[in-house]
């Protein structure tokens, strides 16, 4: 397998490229689902120690909206969705209203709503986040059911730790961030993708790049 | 006399003497360990990430693998003063943040594994493990003082619970 602290910067910049593809497929899906421009950033490549990912994405105590799905397909990884809690149900809020015109507040719908709500915001980006990425390299493409989770952001990462925690103690992560645009009032809402290749899904990434 | 406050990051590992407070912000499936002896007034936290160390380089931190957390963790305390046989345990964390509907991959139950193994380690060393909040899909923030040898646990939309 790669030792991902030594994969070089034409490495490092392909795998940010495939972080570019979905992230452009994710942002039109998501316009779509909204009919709102979507506005994304570049993405990044980076890789971080297991121990500061707690603090990696800002406050560790920060709560957050999280979804997650695990690729099934030909390409191993995992893929989160993660969004501060109020960026989160301003987003079911716009669904809700988008979709079916409904008028109710946020704190006025329960719970589980708001989740179904959210997972599915959460799998139209993270699905076609991943087709992208597996169009590009002819993998199969399946996806699992979206889980959700609101908590605090460091617990919420531990996650990531778990994975890459039993292989080293660097973890490789594509992070991109995509915000909803013409909003009332100025409010933005936005939310981060964070691709989790599996430690032995980089190798089958380089290749098929050829950049390995 | 103020208590200072130890905030531990992960796979950290820490023994001091009392007054301390020792702080692990933010459990997922992580476990917070606690040990302590109230007689010799020592006290030690460890940050535990995963169940076992094996197949892994000797190079990684003590703190993270519940294997080689739990020996570390006794034997700093045994060297600081403690009585073997009056440390005490307790833990909190080792949650599932995420379940998927039907098979989860491994790395998602890691939580209950954590548990397993520390609970495991503690028994094959004599250790009393006296008070545990451990499992569901909640994170954790954990606080624990020598003032009164209590682990405080903050659970998101639950509150907070002294064990």
């Amino acid at each position: 397998m790669a030792d991902i602290a030594s994969f070089n910067a034409l490495q490092l910049d392909a795998i940010r490229e495939v972080g570019n593809i979905g992230t452009g497929n994710a942002a039109t899906a998501l316009s779509g689902l909204l009919s709102r421009m979507i506005n994304m950033n570049v993405p990044q490549t980076e890789l971080v120690s297991i121990y500061e990912l707690g603090q990696h994405y800002g406050d560790p105590m920060q709560v957050v909206g999280a979804v997650f799905v695990r690729s099934l397909g030909g390409f191993h990884c995992s893929l989160i969705f993660i969004q501060n809690e109020e960026d989160a149900n301003l987003m079911v809020e716009l669904l809700l209203k988008q979709q079916f015109g409904s008028q109710i507040p946020i704190e006025e719908l329960p719970q589980d709503m708001i989740d179904s709500a959210l997972s599915e915001v959460g799998n139209i980006v993270l699905s076609s986040f991943l087709n992208a990425i597996n169009l590009l390299i002819g993998t199969q493409h399946q996806i699992s059911v979206p889980g959700v989770a609101h908590d605090m952001l460091s617990s919420i990462l531990d996650v990531v730790a778990s994975i890459y925690g039993q292989m080293g103690e660097t973890a490789l992560l594509v992070n991109t961030e995509l915000s909803v645009e013409g909003l009332e009032e100025g409010r933005k809402i936005s939310g981060h993708i964070i691709l989790i290749p599996d430690p032995d899904a980089l190798d089958l990434l380089l290749r098929k790049l050829k950049v390995m | 006399m103020a208590e200072p406050s130890i905030v531990l990051g992960m796979a950290d590992l820490y023994v001091a003497r009392a007054p301390v407070k020792l702080i692990t912000l933010g459990l997922g499936s992580c476990i917070g360990l606690v040990v302590f002896d109230p007689l010799a007034k020592i006290a030690g936290m460890a940050h535990i990430m995963l169940p076992d160390s094996r197949g892994l380089k000797g190079s990684e931190k003590v703190g993270k693998f519940a294997d080689t957390a739990v020996p570390a963790i006794i034997d700093e305390m045994l060297k600081q003063g403690a009585n073997r046989s009056r440390i005490k345990a307790k833990i909190a964390g080792g949650a599932q943040m995420f379940a998927l509907p039907g098979s989860s991959p491994e790395f998602l139950t890691v939580g209950a594994k954590n548990v397993r193994e520390t609970t495991v380690r503690l028994a094959r060393l004599g250790i009393a493990l006296v008070a545990s909040d451990t499992g569901g899909n909640k994170g954790r923030t954990i606080e624990f003082s020598t003032s009164n040898w209590m682990l405080k646990i903050k659970t998101l939309g639950k509150g907070i619970n002294e064990i």
